[in-house]
């Protein structure tokens, strides 16, 4: 009986501690920092050659996209600017002016090259600032005789 | 209209206040009138919720640009089906939606129940009433679906594009359904607390319901993959982001425990695990509404950003709190009824199987909150993305898939060297048959191969198991077809389980193929000219720009052969939405997809250079069509699992023997 659960907690803290390791080596191997643009050139030159993700706003009028050649495109935040050259996918949001989020390396160059872009889904969908513009200017109603 | 859905929400909330208070009333003082009105006050809970979502909707398909819901979530050329859908396309909508489902819950658990179970019912009215209370409060007084604007736009923000979709339109749906159907249970879980009523009762009670909510989180979860497969354009149909996350984790828990209560039902052991299992799956299924809503962790799809958080945060730690603080309480009186006889027997196995959704549960959840974990711990943002959870959870899911093939066969309590040999013989040799002709034929990827031969030998063991029972039905004279059918019937659950399982393993065959075979290559063409990728021919016709209502469109035809087999012309595109209103988003990629049983041919229009040249992203996933074919072949089997059986009589029979069991194990 003793013997049987002896086998039980062994098998428990086999799994426990496989689990762990498969999180720990996952997280240790796979951690990337994720740095604004001001961080990163903060942090120059140590982080060239690191895997990091930047984000930042795209700079309006930087985005180049040439048949067969990367995309390339700067972003901005806190007074700092980094261009970037990325390959891949290019989500139906990315624009001007959009935040853009790209993780890559940093090279000596200081050019970052990303494998992965990512755009925010500007938040007004669920602002109303848009509709206020609109209020300030046009007087029209649209459902003006419905009586609620 | 708006007046009337304001009130009703208003009313609704104050009648919840009264469920509460008269169930626990009732429940103390043992006045049955006061759990009477109670139950009848939960009703109309959701006739009132009912109603504010019925004059929610025709607010939108009437666009009502006065309601700042609909001025947000609608505009004029939005087709009449995604007026509707926009109902949940917003934050203060969804959560109309997620009380209006809860409540219908409630009245159907009240119904069910209303005669039956007079001592656990009225904490189970109460704790479904608690999180009612919390979710009318939201839309009543923070986050009302019925604010108006202080003035009339003459047109809405409109849908984003993408979300204007079919799948889009069931998908959040789907979810909600299960979302909230996980309440279910953990109410049953905290009336057996409450009630100390801590018996088989409220597992059983629960059980349809657990398996009801765990149904509608798989194949939300299934939905939300085909959305993202069809819509977002990147090839892919997972990327563990937070949201797709948020829901994965609940269903990780939920499946654990529908486990897990198979054991407390025969055996009367793990009852103290299958109470912590629901209180986190509840939990997690709570923590996954706010992760989507508050848009605390960025993701591709958080459409909502918003000062809810703390509401939630607080009732999160509530939940927690409470539930446990009433585990604590009552553990004692939840004593296993059996012990653990021997490492080699399905208790085990289904402890295993719990232990590793836990950790998977637990690996996905760290991911999640990493970021701000990291922030608050060392200052900086770090991020773990695909890399850590396929790390994690590819080994985890190998030692499922395994144990899936080894639970339903091996027998309890204890394993005969016999039992074993006479079950696993000839599933183990067809695996490792399936390993060996898969190497000959090159496939050298060990993840791929483990895969492929732990879904024979679980495929193999369901098969046995079905050959075994109509074979032993058909011994007694049963043809074996009608064999089959009485054997499914007469054990929905046993069998219907089984069909979930082969369900699984098409997913996970399509999945392994899909994330391990995948070709993908960019290809640049002037008209004419052609590409080859894989046995996949494609040759550019050209562009053609045609202009609709909703948007302006470049479309790039190209003609496809696969061998020497025309395919005919598959046409990606590149769409501007026209907008005169203050839409931002405005392109949207469609992209061009030919399934079939082998693979997807999935190829994105990505650019369209001025020298007439245009871009392709070609992307070729072997057997992804696997994934939605098992995500059906599941539905079809927990169908059968919760199928209503006309045979009440012979459940109580069994639940009996089972009894009777344990108590003579009790006296030896």
């Amino acid at each position: 009986m003793l013997k049987g659960k002896l086998k039980f907690i062994v098998a428990i803290a086999v799994i426990a501690l496989t689990v762990s390791y498969l999180v720990y080596a996952g997280v240790k191997d796979t951690m990337v920092y994720y740095l604004t643009v001001e961080e990163l050139k903060d942090q120059v030159p140590s982080v060239y050659d690191d895997r990091v993700r930047v984000s930042g706003i795209v700079v309006p009028g930087t985005i180049i996209q040439n048949a067969g050649e990367p995309l390339m495109f700067t972003l901005t935040e806190g007074g700092e600017t980094v261009d970037i050259t990325y390959e891949g996918i290019v989500p139906d949001i990315f624009r001007d002016d959009i935040e853009a989020v790209v993780e890559g390396v940093y090279t000596r160059d200081n050019i970052f090259v990303a494998d992965t872009l990512l755009a925010k889904c500007p938040t007004k969908y669920e602002s109303t600032d848009s509709l206020y513009e609109e209020a300030s200017g046009e007087g029209y109603r649209y459902n003006e005789d419905k009586p609620y | 209209m708006v007046e009337i859905g304001r009130i009703s929400v208003l009313l609704s909330f104050m009648v919840s206040v009264y469920v509460l208070a008269a169930s626990l009333y009732g429940a103390k003082a043992r006045r049955r009138d006061f759990i009477k009105s109670a139950e009848h006050g939960a009703i109309a809970v959701f006739v009132l919720l009912l109603i504010a979502a019925g004059a929610l909707l025709y607010l939108l398909v009437n666009l009502d640009f006065s309601l700042k819901y609909v001025a947000l979530n609608t505009s004029t050329d939005l087709a009449f089906i995604y007026r509707i859908t926009s109902l949940w396309a917003g934050q203060a909508g969804s959560l109309l939606l997620w009380s209006l489902i809860l409540s219908l819950y409630t009245a159907l658990v009240v119904i069910q129940g209303r005669n039956k179970n007079r001592e656990l019912m009225p904490y189970v009215t109460a704790t479904l009433s608690v999180v009612l209370i919390f979710f009318i409060y939201i839309i009543g007084f923070v986050e009302s679906p019925f604010e108006k604007l202080p003035f009339t736009p003459t047109e809405g923000n409109g849908l984003n594009p993408i979300l204007q979709n079919g799948y889009m339109a069931i998908h959040p749906l789907t979810l909600y359904l299960g979302y909230v159907g996980v309440t279910v249970p953990f109410a049953f879980a905290m009336g057996a607390l409450l009630s100390g009523r801590l018996g088989d009762e409220w597992i059983r009670l629960s059980r349809k319901w657990a398996l009801i909510a765990w149904t509608f989180l798989a194949v939300g979860l299934l939905l939300g993959a085909r959305w993202a497969y069809l819509e977002l354009g990147w090839g892919g149909y997972w990327a563990w982001d937070p949201v797709e996350n948020a829901a994965f984790m609940p269903w990780l828990v939920a499946t654990a425990f529908i486990h897990s209560v198979m054991i407390q039902e025969k055996k009367g052991m793990l009852k103290k695990w299958n109470i912590i299992l629901i209180i986190l799956t509840f939990f997690l299924a709570i923590f996954g509404t706010f992760v989507t809503r508050s848009g605390i962790i960025s993701s591709v799809h958080s459409f909502a950003q918003s000062d809810i958080g703390p509401l939630f945060l607080g009732f999160i730690a509530f939940i927690l709190l409470f539930s446990f603080a009433i585990f604590i309480y009552r553990s004692k009186e939840l004593e296993s009824e059996n012990q653990f006889d021997s490492i080699l027997s399905r208790e085990s196995a289904f402890i295993f199987n719990n232990l590793l959704f836990l950790g998977a549960a637990f690996a996905v959840f760290l991911g999640t909150i990493f970021p701000i974990v990291s922030e608050a711990v060392v200052g900086h943002k770090i991020l773990v993305g695909s890399p850590y959870f396929n790390a994690v959870n590819v080994p985890i899911a190998l030692v499922l898939i395994f144990l899936m093939g080894v639970g339903p066969v091996i027998s309890w309590r204890k394993a005969s060297r016999e039992n074993l040999v006479k079950n696993f013989m000839s599933p183990v040799i067809l695996s490792v048959l399936t390993a060996v002709v898969l190497v000959v034929f090159g496939i050298r990827d060990v993840t791929a191969l483990l895969s492929y031969a732990l879904c024979m030998f679980v495929t193999a063991t369901v098969f046995t198991e079905f050959i075994k029972g109509v074979r032993v039905r058909s011994k007694r004279g049963e043809n074996p077809l009608l064999a089959f059918t009485r054997l499914v019937s007469k054990n929905k659950r046993r069998y219907g389980g089984y069909i979930v399982h082969l369900g699984v393993v098409l997913i996970v065959i399509g999945v392994t193929s899909s994330s391990v075979f995948v070709t993908e290559k960019l290809v640049t063409l002037t008209e004419g000219e052609a590409a080859t990728v894989r046995d996949y021919t494609l040759t550019y016709k050209g562009l053609e720009q045609y202009t609709t209502d909703a948007k302006d469109a470049t479309a790039a035809e190209l003609s496809v052969f696969k061998g020497h087999k025309d395919l005919g012309v598959m046409v990606p595109e590149k769409n501007i939405y026209k907008y005169e209103g203050n839409r931002e988003i405005n392109q949207e990629t469609e992209v061009a997809l030919r399934s079939s049983f082998t693979d997807d041919l999935y190829i994105i229009l990505s650019n369209v250079g001025t020298d007439g040249t245009a871009t392709f992203r070609v992307i070729i996933n072997p057997m992804v069509s696997w994934i939605w074919a098992g995500g059906i072949v599941l539905l079809l089997g927990a169908i059968v699992t919760m199928w209503p059986s006309g045979r009440k009589k012979r459940e109580e029979v069994f639940i009996r023997y089972s009894l009777g069991e344990k108590d003579i194990a009790a006296k030896a």
